[in-house]
Order: structure tokens, then C-alpha cells, then sequence
């Protein structure tokens, strides 16, 4: 099984082989040959050299989140071959980043316009939640290509506040 | 002792005390709201009434549905918990009015101690010092800036009906205050209904210690030490300990008397807390404020101290004698609170709400986990977004400290971002770890912190797991004929075996 996983805006090439309890995987040219054991769902522990390391898996918007140690991980999987087969993983193209409100509230300010160049970590809109202001950013550098709220908008956690390519 | 206890809370707090009624043999109510219906705290409770829509001011604020609550089943007593109507003297007053007990202090005490002008005027009288500043409110600008030119700036504007930092401002020049107390009028005015406000000089590096103390019905004030609060985010505190990084008795035995003096002056009865700023330059303390109910980090007193001061608030509330006296207090070892929170400490700790779709809580050697929420739990944008407190106890405050470490690392929670990745980094940080603590301790921790990189291949076990997860249940299988399954290999493979196993038993 051939992927991508990109990890804080990084791009990997995995390979990765399953044959029963064995895992062989190829990261960047890096090497494992792990031991596999499954003890419940969304927990996959591995066995390297004796050394036990569980990883705990859960999906959230399109991000697989992965606890490892005591540390969290959010990792994006590309899949070349759905997106051969135009079976696109629910509209998430490599490059394209939606920012989504957190929680429901209301737009304060938008700052920035169709078109703006944004570095990462650039605010683009002010939600005020729960008595807090809360300024979404830039997950990526790139350009606006859409903004599709105005400042007095309410909006429902989810909802697609801008996107940048 | 009361045969059945209602309590007007929910989460961990109310799970909490549910656990006493049950140690002492009492029926326990739980109330709930329309959201709450599945929630932790009316699972743990013997009944549960609803009181009201998700709305708080509508459920866990209706004074007049709780009453009703409590009546209809017959309970005797009241706990308020914290926050919600804890320190509403209506509500005392509206308990009592419907022959009920209400578990904590009187009416009367609660009004005195909550207005902070008031408080301070009670703590002017019994002697204690308090930050040089007005107790009464200042009304015009023209009096703000003589009084503040009078204390010598920095100097602090605060809300007279305040709480929770709302209101609070400091300010460092004179060129700052004009705006300053315009600003901090209005949001008193928004938060507090009142726009009252004083103004107190800031004193440097401050620490914020605070004396649990314990009053019954018979006469006997005692205390139980003191707790450092120091970390705090938004005026709100995160981390607490007990005893102080200072440990210091002298200074203990000097704020101890001092809280027990402000306890005996309002003829108080039941938990309280005194709010201590401690200098940490000159180690001057002054009062700060009276939490007239169970504070949230009630469990490192406990812990240290050993007593269970929801049993001893059923015992005074009953009419009973406190369990213990002043000469029967003994600290014994270090015990540590880190409030986990539904927020995202890499965003200025913004709320996170959502459904826990993982939950692992730690356990063993000198680990509490007092929790409100269990796998599945929805954390509502309705209420407070702390899920739950862990706390741990060691001999020392450094063996504390290796078992929070390991205690956080053991605590997994997923769906929901969380303040544990931001209490790992702190459990490591030089600063905590040699006691350093002012409230300026995390505004200084954010600018030093670095972040420290995994080590690389666990990094890529984290991406080989995501693979593995995304191969077990997203991958599409194509079968003869082109047509597509939904379920992957891997899931059906574990479905295979799966009834393998079943067969086998």
C-alpha cells in the first residue's frame, strides 16, 4: 500500500505491508519491520526490537489524530489511488485548506480579501464564542480563494469560514 | 445525618459529592438539564430530576426549579458544589425558606464576603492586611487618578461585584488609565449588572495562596494550610499545590491565623477559602478575596492533609461537631492539581467543545482523578468546559512531580482538544520544577518555551498507525466487476477473526 501522509505541512512517500502480525514499512527511505498486535479498535501496538509502542488512532475532520507517547500527532493520509479514480478523499486536494469554525458564534471581523497572500499562521477571521474572540489563522502559506462570511454572521461549528490555496 | 442530599450541580463536582453521600450512607439527587440527560453525574447518582432546558440560566441557575426538585423527593439538604448558585445568598436564603438545609455558610456571611468592598472592610476589621487600595468604589476618574497617583503605579482596577477576572485591569502609567477605567466600568456593568469598581495597588511577582478553612456550628475555626494557585490563565487558576513550593510554617502558621481571624469575625460555619497575594520579594501577604463554598481544588488539601472535607461539610451542615481540631492538622507530603480543560492551550485556550470518542484515565501509585465525563460524554458549549482535575501526591514535591509526569502521560483523551499537552510541557519546565511561581508564570512560560521535537521515528510510527487506521476502515476494496465495497480488507479481516474468536469460547 502505497500513501502520503503529511505531517505539520510536511510530505512523506509511505510504503506500507501487512502479513499477519508483521508490519514492513518504508518512510522517506527509512526502514521498519515492526510486530502488530491490535488489542481493540483504533489501537494499533507495535513491537520493535522489544520496544512496545501503542499508538491510539481516531479520525476528525478528515485528520487521523494519533497518540503516542504521551504526544499527539495529526496526521493527513493522501491516497494516490483514490484520487486516480476521482474518488477524492471528501474534497480534501493537497493544497487546498478549509478554515472551519471551531464551535458556533459570530464573525467579528474578516481580515483579509479574495486574493490576499497569507503566510501561515496569518489571522483571516475573528469568531467571537463563548465571551471569547477567537482568531482563526492561516494553516499554510498561500492565497485566499474564497471568503464566505461577513462580519455579523453567525455560524455552526464546521462551517467553512475561508479557503487557502 | 441526613437521610437524602440534592445536588445543585453537575460534572465532577457533583460526582464528587455524589461519592461522600455514598461513604456516609445518604441518598444522593442529582439535577440535570435536557442536555445533561446521559451525563456522568446523573448516572452516578440513586435519582436524578430534570430542572430545566441546556441553558444554565434555565436549569443549574432556576432557583425555583431546584426547590421544586428537592422537594418533590423529599431530600433535606442542599450542596451548591462550585460555581453555578454556590455563592448566591438568594439561594440560601430560598433553601431555608422551603425548610430545607443549606450545605455551606449563612446568607448572611455569603453577602458579607461577597461583595469584594464589603470583604475587605470585614478584613480591615479583624486585622488583616489587605493591598493598599480603596474599599469603597471609586466613581469618577478625577478620584481614580488621585488615589492612584497616591498608591504609585502599577495599580490594578477591579469590579467591587467581581470574580473570574472579568473587570480586572491593570495599569502600568498614568497615560493608561483614562481608557482603562472607562473600560473596566463597562465590563463590570456587562458581567456583574453593576459598574462599580476600586482600585488597589498591584503588588510585584505576586503569588496567590490561599487558607482552606473549616468552621462548625459549635465554635471551633480551624485551617487546613495553604494551596499556591499561582498558574493561572486568564485570572483563573490551572495548576495548584499544596502545600506551597515556600513551604514555609511560619508563614503558614502568620496566614492560617489570619484566615481562622477573618473566619471567627463573620461568624462563619463550614468550607471556606481565604485568597491570599503573597510578594514573593518581600513575602507580605494581603487579603485578596473569601470563597464562601468547596473550592475546585479542594484534593490537594486533601490529599496532604487527609481529611474529606465534603464528609466534614455533611457533619457541620447536620449540626455535628468538625471531626478533628487545629492540634490534629498535620501536612504530610506534596500533592499537585492540574484542571484539565476542553480548550486549546496552542490557541490562547479557546473552548473546545465536542464528543470524547476516546477516553483513558491514569491510575496507580498516588494518582486522584476526580472526573466528569466518561467515553462518549458530549462536552457542551453550555457550561464550564473543565472535564476533569487530576491530581497526584508524593513524599516530596519532586516525587509529586514525577508522577504527574507520568500520570499525564497515561491520560489519553480523544475528539476534543485538551489542556494536557500544555500541563506536559509545564511538568517539565525548569521554572515549576524549581517552584518559581508568580500569576506571570505562563504569560513568561509561552515566550520561553521551545518546542521539543519527538524523536524522529516515532514521529513515523504515528504516520505508519494513521495508514494502518485509514487501510483498516476507509480503503475502498474493489471487487470483480468494478463494483465497491465500503468496508476494507482490514475490517473485514478483523470481523473474520472476530468470530473466530467468539467460536472458540
Amino acid at each position: 500500500m502505497k500513501l502520503k501522509a503529511i505531517v505539520d505541512d510536511q510530505e512523506h512517500e509511505l510504503n506500507v505491508k501487512i502479513e499477519g502480525d508483521r508490519v514492513n514499512a518504508e518512510i522517506d527511505g527509512r526502514v521498519y519491520e515492526l510486530e502488530l498486535r491490535e488489542p481493540e479498535p483504533g489501537s494499533y501496538l507495535f513491537l520493535r526490537d522489544a520496544a512496545v509502542h501503542e499508538c491510539r488512532v481516531s479520525k476528525a475532520h478528515e485528520t487521523f489524530h494519533v497518540n503516542l507517547h504521551g504526544r499527539n500527532y495529526a496526521v493527513t493520509i493522501v491516497d494516490p489511488k483514490r484520487l486516480r479514480s476521482g474518488q477524492g478523499a471528501h474534497g480534501h486536494h493537497h493544497g487546498l485548506a478549509e478554515i472551519t469554525a471551531p464551535m458556533p458564534g459570530k464573525v467579528v471581523r474578516v481580515l483579509i480579501e479574495t486574493g490576499d497572500k497569507v503566510e501561515k499562521g496569518a489571522g483571516l477571521v475573528v469568531v467571537e464564542a463563548m465571551k471569547m474572540q477567537n482568531e482563526m489563522k492561516s494553516p499554510r502559506v498561500g492565497v485566499v480563494v474564497s471568503i464566505n462570511v461577513k462580519p455579523g454572521d453567525t455560524v455552526n461549528a464546521g462551517d467553512v469560514l475561508a479557503v487557502v490555496e | 445525618m441526613f437521610r437524602k442530599v440534592l445536588i445543585a450541580n453537575r460534572g465532577e463536582i457533583a460526582v464528587r459529592i455524589i461519592r461522600g453521600c455514598r461513604e456516609l450512607g445518604i441518598n444522593s439527587v442529582a439535577i440535570y438539564s435536557e442536555a445533561d440527560a446521559e451525563s456522568v453525574h446523573v448516572r452516578a447518582a440513586d435519582e436524578a430530576v430534570c430542572v430545566g432546558p441546556a441553558s444554565s440560566s434555565q436549569s443549574y441557575l432556576n432557583i425555583d426549579a431546584i426547590i421544586a426538585a428537592a422537594t418533590s423527593v423529599n431530600a433535606e439538604a442542599i450542596h451548591p458544589g462550585y460555581g453555578f448558585l454556590a455563592e448566591n445568598a438568594d439561594f440560601a436564603r430560598a433553601v431555608t425558606a422551603a425548610g430545607l438545609t443549606f450545605i455551606g455558610p449563612s446568607a448572611d456571611a455569603m453577602d458579607l464576603m461577597g461583595s469584594k468592598t464589603s470583604a475587605r472592610r470585614v478584613a480591615v476589621e479583624a486585622g488583616v492586611p489587605i493591598v493598599p487600595g480603596t474599599v469603597e468604589e471609586i466613581t469618577s476618574f478625577e478620584e481614580a487618578r488621585k488615589t492612584a497617583e497616591k498608591f504609585g503605579y502599577p495599580v490594578m482596577l477591579k469590579a467591587a461585584a467581581g470574580g473570574g477576572g472579568k473587570g480586572m485591569r491593570l495599569v502600568t502609567s498614568s497615560d493608561e488609565l483614562n481608557s482603562s477605567f472607562t473600560a473596566a466600568q463597562a465590563e463590570a456593568a456587562a458581567a456583574f449588572g453593576e459598574a462599580a469598581v476600586y482600585l488597589e495597588k498591584a503588588v510585584e511577582r505576586p503569588r496567590h495562596i490561599e487558607i482552606q478553612i473549616f468552621a462548625d456550628t459549635h465554635g471551633n475555626v480551624v485551617h487546613l494550610g495553604e494551596r499556591e494557585c499561582s498558574i493561572q490563565r486568564r485570572h483563573q487558576k490551572v495548576i495548584e499545590e499544596c502545600p506551597s513550593p515556600i513551604d514555609d510554617p511560619d508563614l503558614r502558621q502568620r496566614m492560617g491565623d489570619a484566615a481562622v481571624k477573618i473566619g471567627q469575625t463573620v461568624n462563619y460555619t463550614g468550607a471556606g477559602t481565604i485568597e491570599f497575594l503573597l510578594s514573593d520579594t518581600t513575602r507580605d501577604f494581603y487579603f485578596l478575596e473569601m470563597n464562601t463554598r468547596l473550592q475546585v481544588e479542594h484534593p490537594v488539601t486533601e490529599l496532604v492533609t487527609g481529611f474529606d472535607l465534603v464528609r466534614e461539610q455533611f457533619r457541620v451542615a447536620a449540626g455535628e461537631p468538625l471531626s478533628f481540631t487545629q492540634d490534629d492538622v498535620r501536612w504530610v507530603g506534596h500533592a499537585i492539581e492540574c484542571r484539565i480543560y476542553a480548550e486549546d492551550p496552542a490557541n490562547n485556550f479557546f473552548p473546545s467543545p465536542g464528543t470524547i470518542t476516546y477516553l483513558r484515565e491514569p491510575s496507580g501509585p498516588g494518582v486522584r482523578v476526580d472526573s466528569g465525563v466518561a467515553n462518549l460524554s458530549e462536552v457542551s458549549i453550555h457550561y464550564d468546559p473543565m472535564i476533569a482535575k487530576l491530581a497526584v501526591w508524593g513524599r516530596t514535591r519532586d516525587e509529586a512531580i514525577e508522577r504527574l509526569r507520568r500520570a499525564l502521560d497515561e491520560y489519553q483523551v480523544a475528539g476534543i482538544t485538551t489542556t494536557l499537552p500544555f500541563f506536559r510541557e509545564v511538568a517539565r519546565d525548569e521554572e515549576f520544577v524549581a517552584g518559581k511561581l508568580d500569576t506571570g508564570f505562563i504569560a513568561r512560560f509561552n515566550e520561553r518555551r521551545v518546542e521539543v521535537e519527538p524523536p524522529p521515528e516515532q514521529n513515523d510510527l504515528a504516520m505508519i498507525a494513521a495508514a494502518l487506521h485509514y487501510s483498516r476502515y476507509e480503503q475502498p476494496v474493489f471487487v470483480q466487476g468494478g463494483a465497491q465495497v465500503s468496508d476494507g480488507r482490514w475490517k473485514m479481516a478483523g470481523r473474520t477473526a472476530g468470530l473466530r474468536r467468539w467460536r472458540k469460547s
